[in-house]
């Protein structure tokens, strides 16, 4: 026992921001750590490093304001086929949006899912911002917040975290279109093309 | 149009047929999103996974009037609705603007639109709370002028599906 397990839960898994939150943390927690990514490992899988481990930790990006589908899918199927031994689950939330409170809903979910399942809520990190923080010189701020919940994990004095890059509104949205102009640019692609009506190449309905 | 999505099939009113669009989820072919963003950076408005999806998120967008029917686990959508919402980002933009004093995505041009949502399964107090909240919260992603959630049993779903969709179709 005392043995921390992450799961990512982005369904980019290998080349999301979750996975560099995923070795941050890491980097932090003071003991080893073994990491899962859905759709890299079978529930089963999990489930079998499940009885041997005091603490899983979710790590997972907001999707569409709740759990991406595929954690979703992972976690029904470990409630129909859970383990005898029920670790603590700690939760690293991010979103692309400034303010960290609009993980709160899908962390709902997920305690939800704790209580029904019998499995104890340990910390919660909330990042906000959580597209870009990491790329920006703000990035301190996440580590320092992702060291906190290490050892709020490690202690087993669990608590709830929150870190957001510390702009105005309009400064964030400001950044945030440079960032993502940046990543059009990077395909040819203009602000104006990002920007069409269009979808599925379909012209808008009149309003 | 109107359109309706259901996670399972349902028999649609007569009324509803000639004025609405019935997408069955649990008959479709539609992936996960794989958090590309290339709908956003890439080919605007236009997902690269070329499944049911791409034909169901242009309707969403171009709807007026939108009828969900979802089970619900654990306050969320289950997992049908929920995978077709993720894979209907190609009707936002990746840019923010500030709306209600939230940062949320720029919409690409869908209609604005009323929804019902029907929700069944587990539907204990703190679940309906909980799947209040991720419809208020989606409201604002999916431009809901006006939207109502109904909860339901799974036994009397079709019988309020029936009942509910009628009185939709003629609001």
């Amino acid at each position: 026992m005392g043995e921390l397990l992450i799961l990512n839960g982005s369904p980019r898994a290998p080349r999301s921001n979750s996975r560099q939150y995923a070795l941050l943390f890491a980097k932090s927690y003071p003991q080893a750590v073994e990491t899962f990514a859905v759709g890299q490992c079978r529930p089963w899988e999990l489930c079998r490093a499940m009885e041997d481990c005091s603490d899983l930790l979710l790590v997972f990006p907001l999707y569409a304001d709740g759990l991406p589908s595929p954690l979703m899918g992972f976690l029904q199927e470990l409630e129909k086929d859970p383990p005898h031994n029920r670790p603590v689950i700690s939760i690293l939330i991010n979103c692309g949006f400034l303010e960290p409170e609009q993980n709160h809903t899908a962390i709902r979910i997920l305690r939800r899912f704790c209580q029904k399942n019998g499995y104890p809520l340990g910390s919660i990190l909330k990042i906000g911002g959580g597209e870009a923080i990491l790329s920006t010189p703000f990035r301190f701020l996440a580590k320092r917040e992702i060291r906190q919940l290490a050892k709020s994990i490690h202690r087993r004095s669990y608590g709830t975290f929150q870190v957001t890059m510390p702009l105005s509104k309009q400064m964030f949205l400001r950044a945030s279109s440079r960032y993502w102009e940046n990543c059009g640019k990077r395909n040819g692609l203009t602000r104006e093309q990002m920007s069409a009506p269009q979808i599925e190449n379909e012209s808008p309905p009149p309003q | 149009m109107n359109l309706i999505l259901s996670d399972r099939a349902l028999p649609v009113p007569e009324i509803c047929r000639a004025s609405s669009e019935f997408f069955d989820l649990s008959q479709m072919r539609i992936a996960h999103c794989l958090g590309c963003f290339g709908c956003w950076v890439r080919t605007p408005g236009r997902c690269v996974i070329r499944d049911d999806a791409v034909r169901i998120y242009p309707r969403i967008a171009a709807s007026r009037k939108l009828l969900c029917v979802s089970r619900i686990w654990c306050g969320s959508y289950d997992l049908p609705m929920k995978t077709m919402l993720e894979r209907a980002i190609p009707v936002q933009q990746a840019f923010i603007r500030l709306w209600h004093g939230e940062t949320h995505h720029l919409q690409r041009n869908p209609l604005p639109k009323q929804a019902l949502i029907l929700g069944y399964g587990d539907i204990s107090a703190g679940k309906q709370d909980i799947f209040r909240q991720l419809v208020s919260r989606n409201a604002h992603n999916m431009n809901f002028e006006e939207y109502r959630i109904v909860f339901t049993s799974e036994e009397e779903l079709e019988m309020t599906f029936q009942k509910e969709a009628i009185a939709w179709a003629n609001s």
